[in-house]
């Protein structure tokens, strides 16, 4: 039996649990974000449509950090192995959490645009505050498998995405029969990018589910081929 | 007290006020030593030239560069090891808590008290592992329980549990990681502020130089340390600051050192403002 030595290199460690930790806290910033947003178009808000653009200068911040924090990481500790996987797959999880947040904002910007009192059509919000919840969970989801290192978790995030991704392309095609009303199709073309953006907002977390594996198994692999048509269904 | 005067008086009227500047006080964002264009030379040939830089107290401060550049022999000039050295001579000024290190009055064993060195090879004495840490201290004359100041000192270096049932055990019987951490042990036995560590790992195998390197972290809360080591990615991982030193070639062709960059160690590994220092981080000059 090996002779159990004490753990070692205790900085290294504690400065990568502590980024990895920041990145964790990044995801509850978004899932603030993503309820936030999804409610500001629901209640055409503008007040918290401002407030869901200012929130983003803290994902922002805390983003510039991390990626600062794991560049000395690499310069200063030279990580290897599983401590390698975990700072490149925090790298890019960081790219995609603080890219959740910009895309929150630009759902929030549409907001304004839309007007005090635009032509609602209550079938295309119906689906979009479907979508909220969905997005919410896949964004927790994409948190506990990396926290907990559950590759399972992670790729079982394919399957969460495909219902986003159904129901955008609903979104989309209730839109194409939203009629002439020029209002309305503006009103409408508004909810297809919004549907898009929390689609966009899946494929995220799907990415960072690829990381997740990637630190587990250290083999880096797309769950999916984006480029294979699963269906014949129109593509938005 | 930084460390005792001599009797003597200084020459030219009264003795100065020998109170060390702010020992008292907050220590963090203080330099413990001051350089000021420090050069030195053996029998008349210059092998550092006008280094300065400041060492902050509490904080590891890292010499790195390739073989000649100086950077043991500036590590010898902040305890005055280098007094020992024929034909060794220092010009500029090195200030210790605001006091020159090298007045007349000072006195180098008192200064080689408050300021310790562990050096590149463990070297413990044939004695006793308690008989080696004890030694500073009974030399010293220093006044405390020295079964507490032992067990003390060893705590520090993190050796306790590993030799508290065997202290009368001959320091010589133990791993060559043990050994430099004993060797620790008895440089912060007599209560320095300083310790320098002239490539203390460059002997010891991974793991052992991994526990040194955590022991320094820990030991950076009571002192200042300042190492020397050829192993740049041990500089990036332990310093706080880094010196990094070139070797120069004079008109006679003599090598000799002199600093090139002095910063934060994140910014000299990550952003180095000069491109000779960037090159040899990356290698791509010796």
């Amino acid at each position: 039996m090996a002779v159990s030595e004490p753990r070692t290199r205790l900085v290294f460690h504690d400065e990568l649990e502590s980024l990895e930790g920041e990145v964790l806290s990044m995801f509850d910033l978004v899932v603030g974000m993503v309820d936030r947003a999804v409610e500001c178009v629901l209640n055409q808000d503008v007040e918290l449509a401002r407030m869901v653009i200012e929130s983003d200068d803290r994902v922002d911040g805390r983003y510039l950090d991390v990626n600062q924090g794991l560049l000395n990481l690499i310069a200063l500790q030279a990580p290897v192995a599983t401590d390698l996987r975990l700072v490149f797959a925090l790298l890019y999880t960081n790219v995609h959490v603080e890219r959740i947040g910009d895309l929150c904002v630009n759902i929030a910007k549409l907001v304004p645009l839309a007007g005090e009192t635009p032509p609602i059509v209550p079938e295309l919000l119906e689906l979009i505050e479907k979508m909220g919840p969905q997005t919410r969970s896949q964004i927790e989801q994409a948190k506990l498998a990396l926290q907990n290192r559950d590759a399972d978790l992670a790729e079982h995030l394919v399957i969460q995405d495909d219902v986003l991704d159904d129901l955008n392309k609903e979104i989309f095609r209730k839109a194409l029969t939203i009629g002439t009303d020029e209002d309305r199709r503006e009103w409408a073309m508004h909810m297809t990018l919004i549907g898009r953006y929390l689609e966009r907002i899946g494929d995220h977390t799907v990415d960072i589910g690829e990381q997740t594996a990637f630190v587990v198994t250290g083999e880096f692999r797309e769950f999916t081929d984006a480029s294979a048509r699963k269906n014949t269904a129109p593509r938005p | 007290m930084a460390w005792k005067v001599k009797e003597e008086p200084a020459p030219g009227g009264a003795a100065p006020d020998v109170t060390p500047q702010g020992e008292h006080a907050p220590t963090g964002a203080q330099n413990i030593f001051e350089l000021q264009a420090v050069s030195v030379r053996y029998s008349g040939n210059l092998a550092v030239k006008e280094v300065g830089f400041g060492v902050p107290t509490n904080r590891i401060t890292a010499l790195i560069g390739a073989s000649g550049c100086g950077k043991s022999t500036l590590l010898r000039c902040l305890n005055r090891m280098n007094d020992l050295i024929p034909g060794a001579r220092v010009e500029g000024t090195i200030t210790y808590k605001g006091q020159d290190l090298y007045s007349p009055r000072v006195d180098p064993v008192q200064v080689r008290k408050r300021i310790g060195m562990v050096f590149q090879k463990p070297n413990p004495f044939p004695k006793s592992i308690f008989d080696n840490v004890a030694f500073g201290p009974r030399v010293l004359g220093m006044k405390e329980d020295i079964n507490l100041l032992v067990e003390n000192a060893l705590r520090r270096a993190s050796l306790w549990d590993e030799v508290k049932d065997r202290l009368k055990d001959s320091a010589l019987g133990m791993s060559g990681g043990q050994q430099q951490r004993l060797c620790i042990a008895r440089a912060i036995a007599t209560e320095p502020d300083v310790i320098l560590m002239d490539e203390p790992c460059s002997a010891l195998d991974p793991i052992s130089t991994a526990r040194i390197e955590d022991l320094m972290n820990e030991l950076k809360d009571r002192y200042t340390i300042v190492i020397v080591t050829h192993n740049m990615q041990q500089a990036a991982r332990v310093s706080d600051k880094t010196a990094y030193f070139s070797v120069e070639v004079g008109d006679n062709d003599r090598r000799y050192g002199r600093l090139i960059e002095y910063d934060d160690t994140e910014r000299i590994f990550t952003n180095p403002s000069d491109q000779r220092t960037e090159d040899y981080v990356t290698g791509k000059v010796g």
